[in-house]
């Protein structure tokens, strides 16, 4: 048993940033982006035991989080994700700079992607290799490049629009 | 004209911590399961303490009418069959830690919860009506040296308050705990279905 909390730990200590960035991209909001960490590792610790080394353990991790991500909204039927948006910028008024004012306007751009878009930039931008990628989110790595060529093009022009607004 | 590098570095440069750590993110979760166990427990504590109080009654003091014991016996055994049908559901979600079993601490919630309601709807209504008897025999001999008005207004208060339990009272608390748990049952199906479909 103490053997699980202490790899349990370990898992959480390498992994639980990142996840935590996956699902604030994903919400664009910070309290629920804690509860899908939460409910993402709830669902590692509850299932370490069935962890084969069949995949690397972050590619695992990160196929729960995805999955907990997509399931979360739609089951709770959370705030609509321009409302989400709305939040962040709220509450970064407090801290407004010029950089926080590009962050501010990369979430919102982020949020206005598909649902399953946004997952996938996200892991792009937090450069996973994509082969990885494709193993989370089940799509062949050849159809995975030519979507996120196009995800990459549609983000940055939703930037650049926000940004002239 | 911003391009992807940009929207790159402007993400990696935005650093976000985690508020929480892994024992305090598992003992928080533990916590919502302690909540339903715990109003459990203290459901039942009181159930013990109301029995000990009376069986107390029945044993300091003595009656001049056979009616009293016959009453307070008769709500003794009404409290007591309550009490051991509450513990056995009270069992049923205090054998295993829903961390290490989730799949059969769901089943087990599920069971807990249907339980509940048989408890509060059919088991409730035999509880409610040995109250009033048991009552009736024990007012017979308690109200009869205080005066008529006495003895209406304690037993209108005891009818007043006995059908505010079983409507008001019965059904706010059914329905909070319903609540309760079906989120914590929405919560853990939620996480076993992906198992399911994953593994």
């Amino acid at each position: 048993m103490e053997k699980k909390d202490q790899l349990f730990k370990q898992i959480f200590e390498a992994n639980s940033k990142k996840i935590f960035h996956l699902c604030y991209g994903y919400t664009g909001d910070e309290d629920s982006a804690n509860d899908l960490l939460q409910e993402t590792f709830l669902k590692v610790w509850q299932n370490l035991d069935k962890f084969r080394n069949k995949s690397l353990i972050s590619t695992w991790i990160y196929r729960i989080a995805v999955n907990t991500c997509l399931t979360y909204l739609r089951s709770e039927k959370r705030q609509a994700k321009d409302e989400l948006t709305d939040n962040i910028i709220e509450n970064r008024v407090e801290e407004f700079s010029e950089k926080n004012e590009q962050i501010a306007l990369l979430y919102k751009s982020i949020a206005k992607l598909e649902e399953n878009d946004r997952l996938i930039i996200t892991m792009v931008l937090d450069e996973l290799p994509y082969n990885e990628i494709a193993e989370i989110s089940g799509i062949s790595e050849g159809n995975l490049r030519v979507k996120i060529h196009r995800i990459k093009q549609k983000l940055t022009e939703l930037y650049n629009q926000h940004a002239r607004i | 004209m911003q391009e992807f590098d940009h929207i790159q570095s402007l993400w990696q440069s935005h650093s976000v911590e985690v508020k929480i750590s892994s024992d305090e993110m598992l003992s928080q979760a533990k916590k919502e399961v302690a909540g339903i166990r715990t109003r459990s427990l203290f459901n039942i504590a009181g159930m013990v303490l109301s029995f000990a109080a009376i069986a107390a009654l029945l044993v300091l003091f003595e009656f001049n009418s056979w009616a009293t014991p016959v009453g307070l016996i008769i709500i003794l055994v009404a409290i007591g069959i309550s009490t051991f049908v509450l513990y056995k559901d009270h069992a049923i979600i205090s054998r295993n830690d829903f961390t290490q079993h989730p799949n059969s601490f769901l089943e087990q919630l599920k069971k807990y919860q249907l339980n509940k309601f048989t408890i509060y709807n059919k088991l409730y209504w035999f509880y409610a009506f040995a109250l009033s008897f048991g009552f009736i025999f024990y007012f017979y001999e308690m109200l009869e040296s205080l005066s008529l008005w006495l003895q209406i207004a304690i037993s209108a208060f005891t009818i007043f308050w006995m059908v505010l339990c079983a409507t008001i009272l019965r059904r706010s608390y059914l329905k909070r705990e319903k609540e309760r748990l079906d989120l914590l049952i929405e919560k853990f199906e939620r996480i076993s279905n992906q198992f399911d479909e994953h593994q």
